[in-house]
């Protein structure tokens, strides 16, 4: 019988929190949107549910666990037409991966020294501290969910789920390279792949990365938004046209998996957002970057960051019920013919910065230094603004394309069409 | 050795068992009442009319394989982000003599994303992204 070391015990104890404070984050963000919903379309939302036997409401504050039970309690029904080992692998794989992905991302600062002997202090809250590659780990497990996105549709045998899950692969693995673009220059100004030295980065200097890197961040939120798949890039589901995309098949818990799975990756991106833009746990005049963690110190950090990751999920929300959905060319041009310069541009202005950060340094004054670090992102990011907007058509065109636009030559392509 | 990397497998395997185990338990405490409709594919409630998996829009395919491209050339990107900041980076390989100075390795990558740049501009030209 092998023996948990203290390291071990530690890291259960924030799985356990994290698997569970996840869960439960789930089924509440989902009434904080429907509560949102209705705020928005000027209607009551769910406000009945509450200790269940009585007559008090709470608000609905009791809906998530009447949700929750009645999805459990509902069949779970394998249709004969699928294929029955994809069609149950992929739930399973999409919700492990998307929980999974929390063992790179910190959730907070760190503890105070607890003086436990065996545990080095100060405990981070994070449940692995010493893996280098938190980004990378994080960005190969949001990989994985094409994998059960694809797989739900493909095994269903359904031709909406099939669409969905085409769409949805395109989708995915068409933003994950803005994604990349954008998060790429974050790690070289911060020099590192953990998201708790990236935070730190911020923190030390005081400058938030949404202010260093304003196209980056513009880039990374766009490409989120897409990889969450939530509106207005909500094409995998698309309820009006497909049903309900690569899940139409899927009833009961195995649904259920499907939906939190797709709510935890909106948490994710919230707190990759926070991480990589906002500065974690950092805010100027409150939290600074000292090493001396106090217990009060500790709790501010923790309620700043979650309060900007609440924040950012509720701006989430509030983009849902604004914004109409794109339709499936709009989309992938986005990806391909705006995003992908867009980040690469980007990518070398911050390269050329933090390449010759040193020199300039070293040969000019300090204010000037900052000037030159901040200006020329900032310029880049209007100068590509005002690019984009200029090159991009301003008229709707839902006609078959008769004119190639600046940088296509395909002519004949379109010629030959008409 | 495998202690950095312990914690991640722990939570792999608990985020696995939680998602078999609520998977199990409510194919245990879930009713089972099997139909003939049930059994078909929701197609709006028509009859199906075929089977699904025929041939599909070759643009998918054309688009993974970009995909591919352009994801594993950023990933060479990654190491290059990292050492250029750290210590035991590129300033330690230039004062160790492996490579002859910074600016070398600065102009490289950006000859490498210019390389990129070549190759989307190819795809846009050969009609890749076009989706109408």
């Amino acid at each position: 019988m092998l023996i948990p070391s203290i390291t071990t015990l530690a890291a259960l104890i924030k799985i356990g929190l994290l698997v569970g404070g996840l869960m439960t984050a789930a089924a509440y963000f989902v009434l904080l949107e429907r509560w949102i919903a209705a705020w928005v379309q000027d209607r009551r939302g769910p406000n009945r549910v509450g200790i269940p036997l009585t007559n008090i409401r709470l608000f609905g504050l009791g809906q998530p666990f009447a949700d929750g039970l009645k999805i459990i309690l509902k069949e779970d029904f394998t249709p004969r037409h699928v294929d029955r080992v994809l069609y149950t692998a992929a739930p399973l794989l999409i919700l492990a991966a998307s929980l999974a992905i929390f063992a790179a991302i910190p959730f907070g600062s760190v503890l105070p020294p607890l003086g436990i002997p065996g545990l080095p202090d100060p405990i981070s809250l994070l449940v692995a501290p010493s893996l280098d590659v938190g980004v990378l780990w994080v960005f190969a497990l949001s990989s994985i969910a094409v994998y059960g996105v694809l797989l739900g549709g493909w095994a269903s045998n359904n031709k909406y789920g099939f669409l969905g899950g085409l769409r949805s692969s395109a989708q995915l693995v068409a933003y994950e390279i803005p994604l990349g673009l954008g998060l790429l220059g974050v790690v070289l100004s911060s020099g590192s792949l953990k998201l708790d030295v990236i935070i730190h980065a911020q923190a030390t200097t005081g400058i938030w990365n949404v202010v260093a890197q304003p196209l980056g961040f513009l880039v990374f939120v766009i490409a989120s938004f897409a990889e969450a798949a939530r509106l207005p890039f909500d094409l995998p589901e698309a309820e009006q046209e497909l049903v309900g995309g690569y899940h139409t098949e899927y009833s009961g818990i195995r649904l259920l998996l499907f939906l939190v799975a797709e709510f935890l990756h909106m948490i994710t991106a919230s707190f990759l957002i926070v991480i990589l833009f906002f500065g974690g746990w950092h805010l100027w005049g409150v939290t600074g970057a000292g090493s001396e963690i106090t217990w009060i110190g500790a709790i501010v950090r923790f309620g700043i960051f979650s309060l900007k990751v609440f924040s950012v999920i509720v701006f989430f929300m509030l983009v849902r019920w604004s914004w109409p959905r794109f339709r499936f060319d709009q989309l992938m041009n986005l990806a391909w013919k705006v995003m992908l310069p867009l980040g690469l541009a980007n990518l070398v202005v911050i390269a050329t910065i933090e390449e010759f950060r040193p020199q300039l340094t070293g040969s000019l004054g300090e204010p000037f230094v900052s000037l030159v670090t901040l200006g020329a992102p900032w310029a880049t990011f209007f100068l590509c603004w005002i690019t984009a907007g200029l090159l991009s058509s301003s008229k709707p065109d839902n006609r078959p394309i008769l004119t190639a636009g600046p940088l296509d030559i395909e002519q004949e392509l379109v010629r030959g069409r008409r | 050795m495998i202690e950095p990397i312990l914690p991640v497998l722990l939570f792999v395997a608990i985020a696995a068992a939680v998602s078999v185990g609520l998977v199990v338990f409510a194919q245990l405490i879930g009713p089972k009442r099997p139909g003939a409709v049930k059994e078909m594919p929701y197609e709006s409630g028509m009859d199906p009319l075929h089977d699904t998996r025929r041939r599909f829009d070759i643009r998918f395919h054309l688009v993974a394989i970009t995909f591919l491209v352009f994801d594993v050339e950023l990933l060479f990107l990654y190491p290059w982000a990292v050492a250029s900041r750290t210590a035991s980076g590129i300033d330690a390989a230039v004062s160790e003599g492996l490579v002859s100075s910074r600016l070398l390795v600065f102009f490289s990558v950006l000859f490498f994303i210019a390389m990129v740049v070549i190759g989307f501009v190819y795809d846009w030209r050969k009609g890749v992204f076009r989706w109408r």
